[in-house]
């Protein structure tokens, strides 16, 4: 039995009268890389955000570790999701080294000084170890996400959820970041990447999950699911994108 | 052209007139000080209810927010004054300086909160969010994240604030009370048209160095929080 990372069965948003996601049962194994597809309003966002509860899901249930998620454990649980956004969202009010041990120091999760010599190595590696002083505001979008990946890196989740990641970047940055998400795919961490660039989708992806409506509605790995598709409706979207 | 000069020469001659006018200006101040100090603090009570998070525990507080913020800023200052004066305070003896810092503290509430509020709805969504996901408590990301962002947005706005108290509460001459208005007014009060002029001319440098001073602080401050952004 391979072990499962999250579970989660019967999920549901709803925004009003609007029914988001519409009952979606899902499982993603640890070391999993899952691309998330689907045409724009589908739900990706959603069905992301609900995992963290950045969005409160209407009804289901989701799990951790096989540990039900709650409002009561969710502060424990944010710690071992990583969150990386479509705006990088780095906190413009401390600088690139303080975004990065912020959380860990103040969680106690390393001390100040422990959480310093990470973050150097961090930097050092995607070469930004010269902006560690610096606010977010002097880094171009691409550094920005770079920092971001690294920032949600030192919390060691056990899942990292990207979601568009470099659909605000220009197209050289793109490429910067896209290698970065490629390396920590590679040391082993589970994934879950909503993204537009299908090229990418299909080198990275263990299994592709494409969303309509709410629903997943068809689920496979990426050599037989961009070759093959069997709906009619993703027939139809690869056609459009590819 | 000469009687101005004279009369110049005769308000900053003459210590009774210095003393009233200091007496004024210094009322003047002590109103506006604590005023808007219980201002910010009941400013800071109603930004934090409206802006938390609808519940069950919240309703109340939210609901008396939001009627004490309609009625003064639906209502003129200066019935807010006379009320607390003549109908809330109609007590003999009691000191009439705390009647005119509450009316004017819980005038200033009302705005100092809207200033707040805004304020802190204005900081970016994502920067809350970034902060959530972390797993960083909400009131941390409050602290550490909203917080010293909001403030940036909420310092002109309340330097605004503080200049329209201190101006304002130039109403308690209404009253009676001796301020800084007032003891322009009295000294004033002779035959010819310079013995009135010269000592509002003289009040009113008061009012405006006062302001002036406020003025330069603030946007210092402001100056400082924009570079700390800024570091490449
Ligand atoms: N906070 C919200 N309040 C109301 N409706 C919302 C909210 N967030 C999302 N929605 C609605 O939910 C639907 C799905 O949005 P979502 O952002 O999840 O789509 P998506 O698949 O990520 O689209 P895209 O590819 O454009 O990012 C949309 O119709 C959107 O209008
Ligand atoms: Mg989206």
């Amino acid at each position: 039995m391979e072990e499962n990372i999250l579970e989660i069965k019967k999920l549901k948003k709803e925004y009003g009268r609007n029914k988001v996601i519409r009952g979606i049962d899902f499982e993603l194994g640890v070391g999993e890389k899952v691309v998330v597809l689907g045409p724009s309003g589908s739900g990706k966002s959603t069905f992301l955000r609900c995992i963290n509860r950045m969005e409160e899901p209407t009804s289901g249930e989701i799990r951790l570790n096989g540990e039900l998620i709650t409002d009561k454990n969710i502060q424990r649980m944010r710690q071992q999701i990583g969150m990386v956004f479509q705006h990088f969202n780095l906190i413009r009010n401390l600088t690139v080294m303080e975004n990065l041990t912020l959380a860990p120091v103040k969680l106690k999760l390393m001390d100040a000084v422990a959480a310093e010599k990470k973050a150097r190595g961090f930097l050092r590696h995607i070469g930004l170890l010269n902006k560690a002083n610096s606010f977010p505001a002097a880094l171009s979008g691409g550094q920005q996400q770079r920092v971001a990946i690294v920032r949600a890196m030192m919390m060691n989740p056990k899942v990292l959820l990207f979601d568009e990641p470099t659909s605000a970047l220009d197209p050289e940055s793109i490429g910067d970041v896209l290698a970065l998400i490629r390396e920590v795919a590679n040391t082993g961490v589970t994934m879950m990447i909503v993204t537009h660039e299908m090229g990418f989708a299909r080198e990275i992806a263990s299994r592709i999950v494409f969303i309509d409506e709410g629903h997943i509605i068809e689920e496979g790995a990426p050599g037989e699911f961009f070759s093959h598709p069997k709906t009619p409706r993703v027939q139809e979207f690869l056609q459009k994108v590819l | 052209m000469d009687e101005f000069g004279s009369k110049v020469v005769e308000l900053f001659t003459t210590p009774e007139y210095i003393d009233s006018l200091l007496h004024g200006f210094l009322l003047t101040l002590q109103i506006s000080f604590f005023a808007i100090l219980l201002g910010l603090l009941i400013g800071l009570i109603v930004a934090l209810v409206d802006t938390s998070e609808r519940s069950k525990w919240t309703i109340l507080p939210k609901a008396i927010c939001k009627i004490y913020t309609t009625i003064i800023r639906g209502t003129p200052m200066a019935l807010q004054l006379f009320i607390m004066f003549f109908v809330i305070f109609a007590i003999r003896g009691f000191p009439q300086i705390i009647i005119a810092i509450l009316a004017f503290g819980f005038n200033s509430g009302a705005y100092v909160g809207e200033v707040i509020r805004s304020g802190i709805q204005s900081v970016d969504r994502g920067q809350r969010e970034a902060g959530l996901a972390l797993g960083l408590s909400k009131f941390t990301v409050f602290r550490r994240i909203v917080a010293p962002q909001a403030i940036k947005n909420i310092i002109p706005a309340l330097g605004n604030e503080i200049i329209t108290v201190i101006k304002e509460t130039a109403i308690v001459s209404m009253v009676g009370m001796y301020d800084l208005n007032m003891a322009a007014k009295d000294i004033g009060s002779g035959q010819n048209m310079a013995s009135y002029i010269v000592p509002m001319f003289v009040a009113a440098l008061f009012y405006l160095v006062t302001i002036y001073l406020i003025t330069f602080a603030i946007k210092r401050i402001e100056k400082h929080l924009q570079k700390s952004e800024a570091r490449g």
